[in-house]
């Protein structure tokens, strides 16, 4: 059979819009590329000339998704530029939210999202006759995902009670231990998702090698949030030398821009946190990636899907930990005031799809500069890359039957959120 | 109606959701709706929702649309046009989609262009011809507004099961102010922050406020709103006119310009660009995973109905 394009127009189960298009020159791939249709927003130019708690509210609507990633990373880099250190009880808070939205975002991914392409459906609606126990298992954990999100956010979405230096109002008690209990009840649940993907064979017409980079958080930890960035081939670097990290480039075929590490493409994501980090993991979630992790983890992205579930599990055993700690400080404390009003700051967290980095300057009390780089962003090239291996197999051996699935498979293994990577780009002066 | 009661096997009603430029909060909303999201899907008969799920029918007639975000490329407008030709029932979801959202924060100031070239630099785009941030009712008809930052589910499920039933919807009309008095919170004006609350829409149960946080006004503006009053007690509080507008402008844009401009002193606004009676070029929202559901049938149950 002989190829010219293969198109994808609009790449579905992802969010934002976007497709893929392999091209082929005389029987011979020549290209693959991931196309953005996402329109411009230019919210970096609308966050020009405001005051700080503005831009958090503004770049948090980068990505509803990620929204409380967002959110914590311009937190913390803002309060870096303003000079503001926030108490313990702020930081374990940041940290449960936190919980909340991985929990959601990654049973949101692996139940409705990656579950039906394996099993052969279109949607998780689909799948819902045959594999009801399931999809209703995902639906509880996601739910508690975000009900976490909005006892901790005061919304699931754009949540506006994290704010710069603390939080407007705090949980009860009760209401504390009440989600305590809930996390440990749904373990199992979120067991599910592990144990189907676990059984089901992985693909591995894509397998590439890959460069991973992700946070390093201190003593030993595993953890979302750090100041460190470790990558694969043993190096560290300081989030606020994030640059070095994620050089930016153009290419005509997007409207985002496309980040490399010493000229090579690499993944950000939980299979990047769990191949740099996973020796951390505790608990049961430790039990479940011992028995998972095999050397295919460094070649082959569906494993981010087999990751995220894994990651689901330690998200629901670390909450009940941060409530334990929260419980120990009973003042809630009032939002810290900035000492300043000028400064630079930038910072690293990492979002359910991989790490985010925030930098703003602030001049006379009004941002000047932003410059924010998103995990998809920076892993579209290894997608791109990891695409371009599975049109190249699969046309190589003519297994061409639902070859556009097949991509859009690998493509939707990187969890990939479109909308955010249109939103990397840097603006500086007024 | 009618003839809908009369039949006991009435045709579940036709329903997509499509994404314009925004964040996907207001679909991510929807999808919120765990206890509920298998029940929507039986209820009525979802023939679009790329986000959820990968079968897509994008030529077909719809009862009601539902389209989150704001317009701002040629593509988009084509693909408006589109689902607009193809709905009887057309909602806007969210703050992009009723105001322009965020993106159009500095719409009626003129500089998109300036502020465009200053992102992407000289760089030729190839995907789509781009411009300012409008609402989508610049350029078609809506038949109902559902606003929020992201949308509320409560007020989303009131509007779909009003929808689905033939009926019609209205949403509240009183402002945040009004929820606040519910909640017995304390004013936040009394104690010196720049509250929006009594110009916003409610429906959000006055949320920032009930977390002691000042109302950020990302419902838009609310239909019973004494602004003028509003803001006279901000300057009595010394807040600037300029702080005042620059606040109102990030969630309410082309509604505070068309409503508000002289009262604000803002700039008449940038028109919107009219779709033009070109050829209806393949929607983005559409596309590749429409042929496939085509082909490939669900191993479930099936949606083709025949009637
Ligand atoms: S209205 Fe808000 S939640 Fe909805 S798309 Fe726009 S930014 Fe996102
Ligand atoms: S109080 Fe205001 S800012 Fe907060 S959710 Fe409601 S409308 Fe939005």
């Amino acid at each position: 059979m002989s190829l010219n394009r293969i198109k994808i127009e609009s790449l579905a189960r992802v969010e934002g819009h976007g497709g893929i298009t392999v091209d082929f020159k005389d029987g011979e791939l020549s290209k693959v590329t991931v196309d953005i249709h996402e329109g411009p927003r230019l919210l970096e130019t609308i966050a020009q000339g405001r005051v700080p708690s503005e831009v958090v509210s503004l770049t948090c609507r980068i990505c509803a998704i990620c929204t409380l990633s967002h959110r914590y990373a311009a937190l913390r880099a803002m309060e870096k530029a303003l000079e503001i250190e926030v108490p313990p009880k702020v930081r374990l808070m940041r940290d449960l939210m936190h919980c909340g939205e991985m929990i959601e975002s990654h049973a949101l991914h692996v139940f409705l999202l990656a579950l039906p392409d394996y099993l052969g459906y279109p949607s998780a609606v689909h799948m819902a006759p045959e594999y009801l126990e399931d999809v209703q298992a995902g639906l509880r954990v996601k739910r508690f995902g975000v009900r976490l999100m909005e006892l901790t956010a005061a919304r699931s979405i754009h949540g506006e009670n994290p704010v710069i230096g603390g939080f407007g109002r705090y949980p009860s008690k009760s209401e504390l231990l009440r989600f305590k209990y809930e996390a440990e009840s749904l373990i199992p649940d979120a067991e599910r998702g592990v144990e189907i993907l676990r059984n089901l064979r992985q693909p591995t017409y894509m397998e590439e090698g890959m460069t991973f980079m992700c946070t390093k958080p201190e003593h030993d930890r595993y953890g979302w949030v750090a100041d460190r960035i470790l990558v694969s081939n043993g190096q560290e670097f300081n989030a606020w030398d994030y640059h070095k990290l994620t050089n930016e480039r153009v290419v005509p075929h997007s409207m985002a821009k496309r980040s490399r590490f010493q000229d090579k493409p690499y993944f950000v994501g939980a299979l990047a946190r769990f191949n740099l980090l996973g020796e951390r993991l505790d608990g049961v979630a430790g039990e479940h990636f011992r028995r998972c992790y095999n050397l295919s983890w460094i070649r082959n992205p569906m494993y981010n899907n087999v990751a995220q579930a894994i990651e689901t599990v330690w998200a629901l055993e670390e909450a009940p930990r941060i409530i334990d700690k929260l419980l120990t400080h009973e003042e809630d404390p009032a939002i810290v005031a900035p000492s300043r009003d000028k400064g630079a700051g930038s910072a690293a967290v990492e979002a359910p799809r991989g790490t985010l980095y925030h930098h703003y300057e602030i001049a006379e009390g009004r941002v000047v500069h932003t410059d924010i780089i998103t995990p998809t962003a920076q892993f579209l090239d290894m997608m791109e890359s990891h695409i371009r291996v599975a049109a190249k197999n699969l046309t190589d051996e003519g297994d061409t039957d639902n070859i556009e699935l097949k991509l859009e498979m690998v493509a939707r293994a990187y969890d990939p959120c479109i909308s955010c990577a249109t939103h990397l780009v840097k603006v500086r002066g007024l | 109606m009618g003839m809908m009661a009369s039949k006991t096997q009435a045709a579940k009603p036709k329903v997509g959701f499509y994404g314009f430029t925004g964040c996907a909060g207001d679909l991510l909303a929807i999808l919120h709706c765990e206890n509920e999201l298998l029940d929507i899907f039986n209820a009525v008969d979802v023939r679009s929702f790329l986000m959820a799920s990968s079968e897509v029918h994008d030529d077909e007639e719809l009862d009601i649309s539902f389209l989150e975000g704001s317009i701002t490329t040629d593509h988009q407008l084509e693909s408006l046009a589109d689902i607009r030709k193809r709905s009887k029932i057309l909602v806007a979801i969210g703050s992009c989609a009723c105001f322009g959202g965020p993106q159009a924060a500095r719409l009626g100031y003129g500089d998109w262009k300036e502020r465009f070239k200053k992102v992407y630099g000289a760089v030729k785009h190839t995907v789509a011809k781009p411009f300012e941030s409008h609402p989508v009712d610049e350029y078609v008809k809506v038949d109902y507004h559902i606003p929020g930052c992201p949308i509320d589910r409560y007020q989303f499920f009131f509007a779909l099961t009003r929808l689905a039933q033939g009926m019609s919807v209205e949403l509240t009309t009183f402002p945040v102010c009004s929820e606040c008095k519910w909640n017995e919170n304390e004013c936040l004006l009394l104690n010196a922050q720049l509250c929006l609350g009594p110009v916003t829409a409610g429906g959000c149960d006055s949320r920032c406020p009930s977390h002691n946080l000042p109302c950020i006004g990302c419902w838009g503006p609310a239909a019973e709103a004494n602004v003028a009053s509003e803001i006279d007690l901000l300057k009595e509080r010394n807040f600037s006119s300029e702080e005042i507008v620059s606040k109102l402008r990030l969630f309410g844009g082309a509604a505070m310009v068309r409503r508000f401009a002289d009262l604000l002193g803002i700039k008449a606004e940038e028109p919107a660009r009219k779709p033009r009676p070109k050829k209806v070029r393949e929607p983005i929202v559409a596309g590749k995973a429409k042929k496939r559901a085509s082909t490939k049938k669900p191993k479930a149950k099936s949606r083709t109905k025949k009637r």
